[in-house]
């Protein structure tokens, strides 16, 4: 074995330290950064946003907004995977439905969304169903694309011996289908929060009149940077919460996985 | 046995893939016609491509034919029948994301069989096939060996009347695959199941079934049935005997023409380049 400075080989044996240690680096460098260079209008250090978090908290209708929201990403979510799935499934396991709207559906993936955010609001109002209509057609694509891919891989021996063995449509789809695109499918959620979190949060943002989005602008108008990288705090560890919720469930579900 | 006790007949069967006179237009088997009696162990053997597993899906109810048809126990093949044939196939056809006693229990399940007797029935296919300790083990942690041995408990914890087996012991090595065609050999003249197995391995056709069907190359068709006449089970001595390496290279000749005809082929069609 090659000799190597005793604190590199520390933390190769640790990842989960050097991790850490890239997070605390970072925030040291954003807390100098604040202290000494730059206006205290425009950025607030990390020890001040998290020692006046409470403020945020306790600003006036702040909770509202953030349960608001919370509502219409669980709403937009739910709705996203119960259509993407549906889809998803039509789509995948019919080679002809296939080729007839998978080029459409690659094709409404491509178009930037937010060309077309204004006809949401003009459609649906200012309230929750813009946000959680925008945030469905954010989230659906990455869902209806991951169980596409799950369900194309599958080995046609595995779907030719179930049926050789007396398996009816709904054996095949709950002991066949549905474990092989499991993996994908948990992807497929991933990227579907991550889609539905921008999605709201983009409606939000553009319809700044009440929710998150109204307490940014008046934030940023304020120049009360303390306040507003709070909130974006808050929102980021919601998001991160979310993700590591999803991870642990996926790690569950693709035991096997590791093993094949 | 008595020759009316017919399990599987196969009735002037020929199979083309792809449409005629297109470039991709395959004729896999020509013709065939055979009576399997019951509890009859039946070898497909014959050159690669020349159509074993076509007439296996055929018979399994996997494929339906360009002519002619199957019928089993009297009853004409139009799709699977999960309570008359059980089918080992070619390729590993095990759930990678169940372990191997969740497989089996899952064909049963499949089958209709009661939840009560699936326990029971998996172990006692486990044990046949001597993967006792592997229950839970995963198909990914399996050898290819054990893979397919895995797959036939499957098979076998399905009770059914015929068994079709696409190179069951295909991984294994001529060894292994001898000692375990004994108790494979035992096993299946306890049970009296029919039997139709394709091998590429002249010693375990002879060893193991009752008639072999030879085949030509593709478009196959049957070019000789050998029968074997030797009473089940049968025990390693038989693989030493003259009569076993009689059979064997009586195989061997037959064969060896229609392989040099399937070789021939390929390097004709590729002789332009
Ligand atoms: N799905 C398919 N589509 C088109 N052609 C096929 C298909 N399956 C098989 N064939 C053709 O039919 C022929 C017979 O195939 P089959 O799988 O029955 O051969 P086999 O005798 O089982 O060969 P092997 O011993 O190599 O397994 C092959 O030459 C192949 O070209
Ligand atoms: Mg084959």
């Amino acid at each position: 074995m090659r000799a190597r400075a005793p604190i590199t080989g520390f933390m190769a044996r640790h990842p989960r330290l050097s991790q850490l240690a890239t997070i605390a680096l970072f925030l040291l460098v954003w807390e100098i950064t604040a202290r000494f260079f730059v206006d205290k209008m425009f950025l607030s250090p990390p020890s001040r946003v998290y020692s006046e978090i409470d403020r945020v908290l306790n600003t006036k209708g702040l909770m509202q907004a953030l349960t608001l929201t919370l509502y219409e990403l669980s709403a937009a979510f739910v709705i996203a995977v119960a259509i993407g799935m549906a889809i998803g499934l039509s789509v995948g396991l019919n080679a002809f439905a296939r080729r007839c709207f998978m080029p459409i559906i690659l094709l409404l993936y491509g178009i930037p969304q937010i060309v077309i955010l204004p006809l949401f609001i003009l459609g649906l109002g200012i309230g929750p169903p813009s946000k959680i209509a925008f945030g469905v057609t954010h989230g659906i694509f990455p869902i209806i694309l991951a169980i596409v891919a799950g369900v194309q891989n599958l080995k046609p021996v595995l779907l030719t011996s179930a049926r050789s063995m007396g398996a009816n449509r709904w054996h095949v789809l709950r002991y066949v289908v549905l474990p092989h695109m499991m993996p994908s499918f948990f992807s497929g959620l991933r990227l579907g929060m991550t889609g539905v979190l921008l999605g709201v949060l983009l409606a939000e943002l553009y319809v700044s009149t009440a929710g998150i989005g109204y307490f940014t602008g008046l934030f940023t108008q304020n120049f009360d940077p303390t306040r507003l990288l709070g909130l974006i705090s808050i929102l980021a560890a919601m998001a991160i919460a979310l993700n590591e919720f999803m991870r642990t469930v996926e790690r569950r579900f693709s035991r096997w996985r590791g093993n094949d | 046995m008595q020759k009316q006790d017919i399990s599987v007949q196969i009735q002037n069967v020929s199979h083309s893939f792809g449409v005629e006179g297109h470039a991709k237009h395959v004729r896999a088997l020509l013709d065939t016609t055979m009576d399997i009696h019951r509890g009859e162990l039946l070898a497909l053997i014959g050159p690669s491509g020349c159509g074993k597993s076509t007439l296996l899906n055929v018979i399994g109810g996997i494929l339906s034919p360009t002519t002619g048809g199957a019928s089993v126990n009297g009853k004409p093949v139009n799709g699977p029948m999960p309570h008359d044939i059980a089918y080992v196939f070619q390729e590993n056809a095990l759930f990678p994301w169940n372990t191997i006693i969740e497989n089996i229990r899952l064909g049963m399940l499949f089958q209709g069989v009661p939840k009560a007797d699936h326990e029971g029935r998996a172990r006692a296919a486990l044990k046949a096939v001597g993967l006792s300790e592997f229950a839970d083990h995963y198909p990914g942690q399996l050898s290819g060996g054990m893979r397919q041995r895995a797959a036939l408990a499957r098979a076998l914890s399905l009770d059914t009347p015929v068994v079709l087996m696409d190179e069951p012991f295909g991984a294994l090595d001529e060894q292994t695959r001898m000692v375990l065609g004994e108790d494979l050999s035992e096993l299946l003249s306890r049970t009296g199941k029919t039997i139709i197995f394709v091998t590429h391995s002249l010693g375990e056709a002879v060893f193991l079934a009752d008639r072999i069907a030879v085949f030509t190359a593709r478009p196959g068709r049957i070019k000789e049935v050998i029968p074997v006449d030797e009473p089940h089970p049968r025990k390693a001595s038989f693989m030493t005997s003259d009569k076993f390496n009689g059979l064997r290279n009586r195989l061997f000749e037959l064969l060896h023409d229609e392989i040099r005809k399937t070789v021939n082929l390929r390097s004709g069609s590729t002789g332009g380049f």
